[in-house]
C-alpha cells in the first residue's frame, strides 16, 4: 500500500468537521484554563455552539452530497459516515445539555468534563468514517479513552470507580482481542481496507480473526455474551455519561459492523447469518428477561439496551440494504427515546437524589410533564404505535421477513411483549401508585429542552417517518453494490397505489 | 365536510386530546367542553357518513389516501364499507356518551379525557383502515390507553380495599402485587389486559408480515392484497401457508373479541375499568377483533376462511354457555356485564361462522346493537358504583326508590340485551339465528339457551340492585337528574329502539358491505380446479354472475325476506 500525503485543499474539506471539532476542543480547553472563574455552564454552551457548527457543516455535506476517500481509503466520507457523524453529534449535544446541572456533583475537573465528552465524540466521528481495520482500531481506542475517564468521574463514589475499573479492564481486553483479530486478518489476506477483502477466500485464520473482531465490537455495542460490563458500568457511571455510553458508541460501532459484514464479508453471508441470529436471539431474550428483575432504573435501561441491540442485530442478520436502512432508522428512534429517558432519570435523580424504580412513585402527580415524557420514551422503547420505536421495530421486521428469518422475527415479537411488562412496571409506579412525598419536581431549562427534543423526535418520527426513511435509504446507498440483487430495491409495482 | 368526513371523525378526538394538554385541570368546565366538542364533531361526522353512505353503490366510500412510507409500501388509506360504517357510528356515539358518563370525574379529569379520546380515536382508526399496517397501528395504539385508564381511574374489588393495614398497604404498592391474582386488583387487571392483548396482537402481526412477504407486492394495501395476493397452496410445515396465516390472524384478533379460551382478560378488565372506559371497551374495543378478522382473514383469504371458519363455530358455543353461566353466578355487577359481553360476542362469531348473507349481516348489526346495549348497562353500573362505591350485588338492593330513572333505563337496557322485539338487538339476533340454522343447528340451540341465560342473569342482577330490601348504608344515593347525566342514557336508548323500529337504512348499509364479501367467500373458484391464482379470477367470476343478490343489482331486499334468505 503506497501512502502519499499530498493533501489538497479539497481533500481537507472532507475532514472539515473533524478539524472544526478539534479546533473547538482546543478553544474550550483554553477558555477553561484561561478563566477558571467562568461558570461551567457557559463552557457547556460554548461546547454546544461548536458542536452545532460542526453539525451544520455535516448537514451541508449531506445536502450537497460531498463524498470521497482519503489516506489510501483509510478514511471514507460517504453518506452513511455523514449519517453516523450527525447521529454522534446530536447525541453529544443532548448529553452536554443534560449534564449542565449534573456537573455540579463532580468535585474536580468540571471543565475538563466537556472536553472529554467532545473528545470521545471526535473519536466516534472518526469511527464512522474509518474504512480499514487500522483506522477502526485507532479511532475506537481514541473514543474509548475518553469514556474510561468519564465513567469514573464521580471520584468519591465507589460505584463509579468500580464501574470505571470494570469498563477499563474489559475494554482493554476487548482492544487486545481486536488487535489480535486484525493481525490474523492481515496475515491471511494482506489487506486492511474492507472493500479489498471482499474477494478473500475463507481460511480458518480469517474466520477466527473476524470472530475476534466481532467479539470486540460486540463488547462496544453490548451484545450478549459480551455484555457483562454493561449493567455495572451503566449503574455506576454519572448518568449523563451513561446516556452517552448507551447511544453514541453503539451507533459508531454499528457503522463499523455494517461495513465489515456487508462490505468485507458480504460473500460469506450464509455463514455469518447463523452467528448473528444466535447473538441476536440471546441478546434480546437475556436482556428482556433480566430487565424484569431490576430495581434500579439505570440498570433497567441498561438491560433494555442489551435487548434493543438484539433487535438491531436482526437487521444486520438480514444482511440486505433494507436491513441496513432499518438499522439506521432504528438507531434514530432509539437515540431520541433513550436519551430522553435518561434525561428524565437525571432530572428525577437531581430532585430526589436516587434512581431506584421505587423513587418514581407518583411521578405523574409530582411532575406531570416528566411522567408523560418518560411514558412516551418507555413506550417508544417498547415499540408501541404511534411512536418512533414502533416504526423502527416494524422496519427491522419487514427487512428480516423479506430474507425469511422467521425464527428471529418470532423471538423478536415475543420479546416485545416481555419488554412491555417491565416498562409498564415503571409506568405503574409513575401513574398508579400515590407519591410518598408529593412535593413537585422542578426541571432546569436545558433539561427541559433535551426532553422536548426527545419528545419531538419520538413523535415526529413515529407519525411522519417518510423524510427519515428517505434519509436512511439515501445514506446506505453504497451497500447496493455489495448485497444480493434480490434485495436491492423495491421492485416497481404499477398496481401499488392505483 | 363531504369527502373529508373520515378525517374529521378520526382526527377530531386526537386534536381534542392535543388541545387538552394545554389546558389546566383547574378549569374543569373548559376541559369537559373541549372533550365533549371533540367527540361531538366526531359524532356529527359519523352520522353524516352513516346517512351519506350509499348502499346502492356499495364498496368503500369516503376514501382518503395519503402516502406514508414509500419504502415499506404503507399509505394512510381510509375508507368505510357497509361493515365499518355502523361500527364507526357506534364508536363515536359511545365516545360522546362516555364523556358525559364520566362528567363527574374529579381526579385528573384532563388526563382522563386525553386517554379516553385517544382510545376512541384509535378504535375508530381500526374501523376505517384499508391498510394492514394502519389497522395494526391503531389496534395496538388502542391497547395502551386502556392500561392507564384502568390503572389510574379504575375501581377496586372488595378484597383489595380490605388491605388497609400497613402490611397490606405495602403489599398493595409493591411491584409484585400484579401477580397477586386472587386480589383481582386494578393493577392486575390493567397489566393482564395489556400483556394479553399485546401478546396476541403480535401473533396477528406475524400473520400480517407473512401476508406481506408471500404476496411479494411490497404493499400493506388490503384492496391490492385481496385482489392480487397469491397465498394459496404454498406447502409449509406439513400444511399450507394460507392456513398458518389464517390461524395466526384469526386467533391473534379473536383474543380481543374475546373468543372462549382467550377471554380471561376481558371480564377482569371490564370490572376494573371506570364506566366510560368499560363502555368503550365492551362496546367497541371488543368488536375490533371481529372486525379485524373480517377485514384481514375474510377479505384476503376467503377460501381458507370457508375451510377453517368451523373452528369459530365450535368455540363460540363455549363462549356463549360459559360466559352465561359465569355471569349467572357472579356477585359483582361489572363481572356480570363483562361476562355477558363475552357471552354475547359468541353470537357474533356464530353469525360470522355460518358465512351467509343473513347471518353475517346479523353479526354486523349485532355488533352495533350490542355496543348500545352494553354501553347502557355499563353506564348504569358505573352510576350505581359512583353513588354507592360498591359493585357487590348482595350488599346492594332497593335502589329503585332512590334512582327511579336509572332503574327504568336499566330495564330498557336489559330488554335490549336480551333482544326484545322493538330493539335493534332483536333484529340482529333473529338474523343470526335464522341465518345459521341450516349450517349449525346445534350452535343455534345453544344460542337460544344463551338467550334464556341472559334473561336469567340480567333479571337476577336487576332484582339484586334495584328491588328487594334497601341497604340503609346507601340511603344517600341519588338519581340521575341533570341533563348531563340523563343525556347519554337517553341517547343510547333512543338509538337502540329507533333502529329497532326503523332498521331499513342500517340493514341496507350492512348488506351492501356483507354481500360482496360473502359472494367472494362462497363463490370463489377453487384453486385446485383452475390451477392458478384464485384472486383476480374469483373476483371476475363474481362480478359476472347476475344470480348473486347484490344490493347494487337488484331491489333492496325487504326485512320480510329474511326468512327466505335464510333458506339460501
Amino acid at each position: 500500500m503506497s501512502f502519499t500525503l499530498n493533501l489538497s485543499f479539497s481533500d481537507l474539506l472532507l475532514l472539515l468537521p473533524e478539524i472544526l471539532l478539534t479546533c473547538w476542543l482546543c478553544v474550550v480547553i483554553t477558555v477553561d484554563f484561561a478563566s477558571p472563574r467562568l461558570p461551567k455552564e457557559r463552557l457547556a454552551y460554548l461546547s454546544v455552539a461548536g458542536l452545532l457548527v460542526t453539525l451544520g457543516c455535516l448537514a451541508w455535506f449531506d445536502v450537497n452530497h460531498v463524498t470521497g476517500t482519503l489516506f489510501g481509503d483509510m478514511f471514507v466520507l460517504d453518506r452513511m459516515a455523514i449519517f453516523f457523524k450527525i447521529f454522534v453529534l446530536a447525541s453529544t449535544i443532548l448529553v452536554i445539555l443534560s449534564s449542565i446541572q449534573y456537573v455540579n456533583r463532580f468535585t474536580l475537573f468540571r471543565g475538563e468534563y466537556y472536553v472529554l465528552v467532545i473528545m470521545s465524540a471526535l473519536g466516534m466521528m472518526f469511527m464512522a468514517s474509518s474504512n480499514d481495520l487500522l483506522s477502526v482500531f485507532v479511532s475506537l481506542e481514541f473514543s474509548t479513552l475518553g469514556f474510561y475517564i468519564l465513567v469514573s468521574y464521580l471520584r468519591d463514589d465507589l460505584a463509579s470507580n468500580e464501574a470505571g475499573l470494570k469498563f477499563f479492564i474489559l475494554g482493554v481486553f476487548a482492544a487486545g482481542l481486536f488487535a489480535y483479530g486484525i493481525s490474523l486478518v492481515y496475515g491471511e489476506t494482506g489487506k486492511l481496507v474492507f472493500s479489498d477483502m471482499a474477494s478473500a477466500p475463507a481460511t480458518p485464520g480469517l474466520i477466527i480473526g473476524f470472530l475476534l473482531i466481532f467479539a470486540a465490537l460486540g463488547f462496544k455495542i453490548g451484545a450478549v455474551p459480551f455484555h457483562s460490563w454493561i449493567p455495572d458500568t451503566y449503574h455506576g457511571a454519572p448518568t449523563p455519561v451513561t446516556a452517552f455510553l448507551s447511544i453514541a458508541p453503539k451507533g459508531a460501532a454499528l457503522a463499523i459492523l455494517l461495513r465489515i459484514f456487508l462490505v468485507a464479508l458480504g460473500a460469506f453471508k450464509p455463514t455469518w447469518i447463523y452467528l448473528l441470529v444466535v447473538v441476536s436471539i440471546v441478546s434480546m431474550t437475556y436482556g428482556n428477561i433480566v430487565a424484569i428483575a431490576q430495581k434500579n432504573i439505570k440498570r433497567l435501561l441498561a438491560y433494555s439496551g442489551i435487548a434493543q441491540i438484539g433487535n438491531v442485530l436482526i437487521g444486520l442478520a438480514a444482511g440486505t440494504k433494507m436491513g441496513s436502512d432499518a438499522i439506521l432508522f432504528y438507531l434514530l428512534a432509539y437515540l431520541f427515546a433513550n436519551i430522553g429517558a435518561f434525561a428524565v432519570v437525571i432530572a428525577v435523580s437531581h430532585a430526589i437524589g436516587r434512581d431506584e424504580i421505587e423513587d418514581y412513585r407518583g411521578l405523574g402527580r409530582r411532575s406531570p410533564f416528566l411522567a408523560f415524557a418518560m411514558l412516551l420514551f418507555l413506550l417508544s422503547l417498547a415499540g408501541v404505535p404511534p411512536l418512533a420505536g414502533f416504526i423502527g421495530k416494524l422496519y427491522i421486521f419487514v427487512a428480516a421477513i423479506k430474507e425469511g428469518l422467521y425464527t428471529l422475527i418470532t423471538v423478536g415479537l415475543i420479546n416485545i411483549v416481555i419488554s412491555m411488562y417491565y416498562y409498564l412496571i415503571v409506568v405503574k409506579q409513575m401513574y398508579i401508585n400515590e407519591p410518598t412525598d408529593p412535593s413537585p419536581i422542578s426541571i432546569s431549562g436545558p433539561m427541559r429542552a433535551v426532553i422536548y427534543v426527545g419528545l419531538a423526535g419520538t413523535l415526529v418520527i413515529g407519525v411522519y417517518p417518510q423524510p427519515f426513511t428517505d434519509w436512511v435509504v439515501a445514506a446506505t446507498v453504497m451497500f447496493a453494490n455489495f448485497v444480493a440483487p434480490s434485495a436491492l430495491a423495491i421492485p416497481p409495482n404499477p398496481l401499488v397505489g392505483s | 365536510m363531504g369527502e373529508y368526513a373520515l378525517l374529521y371523525i378520526l382526527f377530531a378526538p386526537f386534536v381534542g386530546a392535543l388541545a387538552l394538554i394545554f389546558v389546566s385541570n383547574r378549569q374543569p368546565l373548559l376541559v369537559r367542553s373541549i372533550a365533549a366538542s371533540a367527540a361531538f364533531v366526531s359524532l356529527i361526522a359519523s352520522l353524516y357518513i352513516f346517512y351519506g353512505y350509499d348502499p346502492g353503490q356499495g364498496g368503500f366510500q369516503f376514501v382518503q389516501k395519503y402516502e406514508w412510507s414509500r419504502q415499506l409500501g404503507i399509505a394512510l388509506y381510509l375508507g368505510v364499507d357497509g361493515i365499518a360504517t355502523p361500527l364507526v357510528l357506534a364508536s363515536s356515539i359511545l365516545l360522546f356518551a362516555g364523556i358525559f358518563v364520566s362528567w363527574h370525574i374529579k381526579d385528573r379529569a384532563k388526563e382522563f379525557y386525553i386517554w379516553l379520546l385517544i382510545l376512541a380515536a384509535a378504535t375508530i382508526g381500526v374501523f376505517m383502515s384499508l391498510d394492514l399496517f394502519f389497522l395494526y397501528f391503531f389496534y395496538e395504539m388502542s391497547v395502551i390507553p386502556m392500561y392507564l385508564l384502568l390503572g389510574m381511574w379504575g375501581s377496586h374489588t372488595k378484597k383489595y380495599l380490605e388491605m388497609t393495614d400497613p402490611e397490606g398497604l405495602k403489599q398493595r404498592d409493591s411491584v409484585g402485587f400484579i401477580f397477586n391474582f386472587a386480589s383481582n386488583s386494578k393493577e392486575y387487571a390493567a397489566m393482564k389486559l395489556v400483556l394479553f392483548l399485546s401478546a396476541f396482537a403480535v401473533v396477528a402481526l406475524m400473520g400480517i408480515l407473512l401476508i406481506y412477504k408471500f404476496s411479494g407486492l411490497n404493499t400493506f394495501d388490503i384492496l391490492v392484497l385481496r385482489e392480487q395476493a397469491k397465498l394459496m397452496n404454498i406447502p409449509v410445515l406439513g400444511t399450507t401457508l394460507d392456513k398458518i396465516i389464517w390461524v395466526l390472524v384469526f386467533f391473534g384478533f379473536a383474543s380481543i373479541a374475546p373468543l372462549w379460551p382467550l377471554h380471561s382478560w376481558s371480564p377482569v378488565g371490564h370490572a376494573a375499568a371506570p364506566a366510560a372506559t368499560s363502555m368503550l371497551h365492551a362496546g367497541v374495543l371488543m368488536k375490533l377483533g371481529h372486525f379485524s378478522i373480517i377485514r384481514v382473514a375474510f377479505e384476503i383469504l376467503p377460501e381458507t376462511t370457508r375451510e377453517l371458519m368451523p373452528i369459530a363455530a365450535v368455540l363460540c358455543m363455549f363462549s356463549i354457555i360459559y360466559g352465561g353461566f359465569v355471569a349467572f353466578y357472579a356477585k359483582d355487577t361489572k363481572y356480570v356485564i363483562g361476562y355477558s359481553s363475552s357471552s354475547h360476542m359468541g353470537y357474533v362469531f356464530l353469525g360470522m361462522a355460518a358465512l351467509n348473507y343473513i347471518s353475517l349481516s346479523g353479526a354486523v348489526i349485532y355488533m352495533f346493537a350490542h355496543a348500545m346495549a352494553t354501553g347502557m348497562l355499563f353506564a348504569m353500573a358505573g352510576w350505581v358504583y359512583d353513588q354507592t362505591h360498591s359493585r357487590d350485588i348482595p350488599s346492594l338492593g332497593g335502589l329503585s326508590n332512590k334512582m327511579p330513572f336509572v332503574s327504568a333505563c336499566f330495564i330498557v337496557a336489559c330488554m335490549a340485551s336480551i333482544g326484545m322485539p322493538g330493539t335493534v338487538n332483536f333484529i340482529a339476533e333473529i338474523m343470526i339465528i335464522v341465518g345459521s340454522w341450516n349450517k349449525y343447528p346445534i350452535q343455534v340451540i345453544v344460542a337460544m339457551l344463551g338467550i334464556v341465560l341472559t334473561l336469567a342473569y340480567l333479571f337476577k342482577m336487576m332484582r339484586g340492585l334495584f328491588y328487594g330490601p334497601m341497604n340503609q348504608k346507601y340511603s344517600h344515593a341519588h338519581d340521575a337528574v341533570s341533563t348531563v347525566d340523563r343525556l347519554p342514557l337517553l341517547m343510547m336508548i333512543i338509538i337502540s329502539i329507533g333502529f329497532g323500529i326503523f332498521p331499513m337504512h342500517l340493514y341496507d348499509v350492512v348488506r351492501s358491505g356483507v354481500d360482496p364479501l360473502v359472494a367472494r367467500i362462497t363463490q370463489v373458484v377453487p384453486v385446485a380446479r383452475t390451477g392458478e391464482g384464485f384472486g383476480v379470477k374469483g373476483e371476475a367470476a363474481v362480478t359476472e354472475q347476475p344470480s348473486i343478490p347484490m344490493v347494487a343489482n337488484k331491489p333492496i331486499p325487504r326485512l320480510s325476506e329474511i326468512s327466505r334468505g335464510g333458506r339460501e
